[in-house]
């Protein structure tokens, strides 16, 4: 269970998380959307720490995530993966030493450095490599690739953390319809397969209503809606975009037509 | 075992069979590697041996440095004259250093962009031009410095001259690699929109490189200060001249006075540049 007791972040003046408070159950697909600025990045890296709160305590399972330093903090952070708008890979090296660095919380300095990853790692690499399709592409470079290969092996990366908790910032963002159907696709199946929850910021309403089940809405750094996805009426959504609205949901309209609704899944 | 970890442990030895290069032992993934690295060490220990490198000579010899440094102490000059005369000299090697390197920066511009392949004009330009900086690189600073001494004469013009030379070859080349390893991206943008193959250079290539190339002839003033001392010794202008003769006049004082006021002036230098290069930088990041 992980608990967010009135978090806030402040960049100078603004405020860009402002007292935010949730509690994610394990095993949900939580989406967290708003409009650009709203606070869902800093939200996100908050939680893995990349960026420090100003204010308020992240915990997870009793422990306090916000007082956590060095090793414990390290830990923290493989158990909660990230993944990027821009995918962070490392674009010289090759597919499968990107995928591996998930393993470094759990490598001795030493083996790492040399890059001696134990068969247990590779093997882990290689199959989650394997279910996202693009096992064949391991010795490849990873700058060479496209950007829906790139964010799979991203997914990759995050999955051999065997992490508790995903962490998704704008996944899609960068992505074609086609390429955006298969990373939001590899998601679900890595929640539902391997029960791990999902945090993801989204910017598209469409998308969310139908990947999600539960959705945090967020405007101006506060949390606004928090239920699940039928409750979302128009009125919240055009208090969540403002003008901006119709064209989230129109955005949604063309994904649907373009065949991107997935299918209704029997899991 | 369950999740990824279970997976890929049930489906071991599927993997290890179907991906056999990952899986095969780290010598014979990496032998080319490892066969550099062993070659280079064995080379490393033969050019020890052939030079005839000795610890015990290095040992003795440390003792004969302490006998030397007791004798730099106090680093004093003789005289209060003398010491004015140190520092005008001092003075005269950083002018030497400073017109030097912006000379052979102001002439390596060009040049760079020439010896560029994505900003030369056809390869044949750029053949002749990475030659041509190879060959005035391939003479040292101190070779270029005797050279000028005999067509100009005696001075720091023939130290500006020598400097300028021997840099302009090093400007070039590295000039020319920060435009090889700039961005291509904001380049299409400009040719994208009808820009000429000039333009493209000005408003594509240039933005990106001028702080980088801004920041090597900054560290090349501060290594040229050091530089210019060392052809001040023959005949070139500077403090060089004051150094040789008062280690030839085994004035220990005078020569430690001197080393520290190189070492000054290049610490200064140092911090000056580096507050520069900062101020550049962060111009850079503003504007993004």
């Amino acid at each position: 269970m992980l608990v967010i007791e009135s978090l806030s972040r402040r960049f100078g003046e603004k405020k860009a998380v402002n007292d935010v408070s949730l509690s994610v159950a394990p095993g949900g697909f939580v989406g967290v959307i708003g409009r650009s600025g709203a606070g869902k990045s800093t939200l996100l890296r908050m939680i893995n720490r990349l960026q420090e709160p100003s204010g308020g305590r992240i915990l997870y399972e009793g422990r306090d995530i916000t007082a956590l330093r060095g090793q414990a903090l390290r830990d923290w952070r493989a158990d909660c993966a990230m993944i990027f708008q821009q995918f962070n890979l490392v674009g010289r090296l090759d597919v499968l030493t990107n995928v591996l660095m998930g393993r470094l919380n759990k490598t001795s300095a030493a083996q790492s450095l040399l890059r001696l990853w134990s068969p247990e790692d590779r093997a882990m690499a290689l199959s989650a490599l394997e279910q996202f399709d693009i096992g064949n592409l391991a010795a490849q470079r990873a700058e060479s690739l496209s950007g829906g290969q790139q964010q799979r092996v991203a997914i990759c990366r995050a999955l051999v953390q065997e992490p508790k908790l995903i962490l998704a910032d704008e996944p899609i963002a960068s992505l074609d319809p086609r390429n955006t159907k298969i990373v939001m696709d590899a998601l679900r199946r890595i929640n539902r397969h391997f029960g791990i929850t999902v945090l993801c910021n989204l910017h598209s309403l469409d998308l969310a209503r139908s990947y999600c089940d539960r959705l945090v809405g967020m405007a101006a750094g506060r949390v606004v809606f928090d239920d699940v996805p039928e409750k979302l009426t128009e009125h919240v959504a055009r208090e969540l975009y403002g003008l901006e609205a119709g064209e989230v949901m129109e955005s949604g309209d063309h994904a649907v037509s373009a065949g991107l609704k997935p299918a209704p899944v029997a899991a | 075992m369950s999740g990824l970890r279970g997976d890929a442990a049930t489906d071991f030895g599927a993997l290890r069979k179907r991906y056999p290069s990952v899986f095969a032992p780290q010598i014979v993934q990496r032998w080319p590697i490892l066969a550099v690295g062993l070659l280079m060490a064995l080379l490393f220990v033969y050019g020890l041996w052939r030079l005839e490198f000795s610890f015990m000579r290095m040992w003795t010899g440390l003792a004969q440095l302490g006998r030397f440094a007791t004798l730099m102490l106090p680093p004093i000059a003789q005289s209060w004259p003398q010491a004015l005369t140190f520092a005008r000299a001092l003075a005269e090697t950083v002018s030497i250093a400073l017109l030097g390197t912006l000379m052979a920066a102001l002439l390596a511009f060009p040049m760079g962009f020439l010896a560029a392949r994505n900003a030369t004009i056809n390869r044949v330009v750029q053949f002749m031009s990475r030659r041509f900086l190879d060959t005035i690189r391939g003479v040292d600073t101190l070779i270029w410095a005797l050279i000028w001494v005999n067509v100009v004469g005696l001075g720091p013009f023939a130290g500006v001259l020598a400097i300028m030379t021997a840099d302009a070859g090093a400007f070039g080349k590295l000039f020319s690699e920060t435009i090889e390893a700039a961005d291509r991206k904001p380049v299409d943008g400009v040719v994208a929109s009808g820009g000429s193959r000039l333009q493209a250079i000005r408003f594509g290539l240039l933005p990106q490189v001028l702080p980088v190339m801004l920041g090597q002839v900054l560290y090349f003033f501060e290594s040229n200060t050091r530089s210019a001392t060392i052809i001040g010794i023959v005949g070139a202008g500077g403090i060089g001249l004051h150094l040789s003769e008062q280690i030839r006049t085994l004035e220990w004082q005078g020569v430690s006075l001197i080393v520290l006021m190189i070492l000054a002036a290049v610490a200064l230098i140092d911090v000056v540049s580096g507050q520069l290069r900062f101020a550049i930088i962060g111009e850079r990041s503003r504007n993004a």
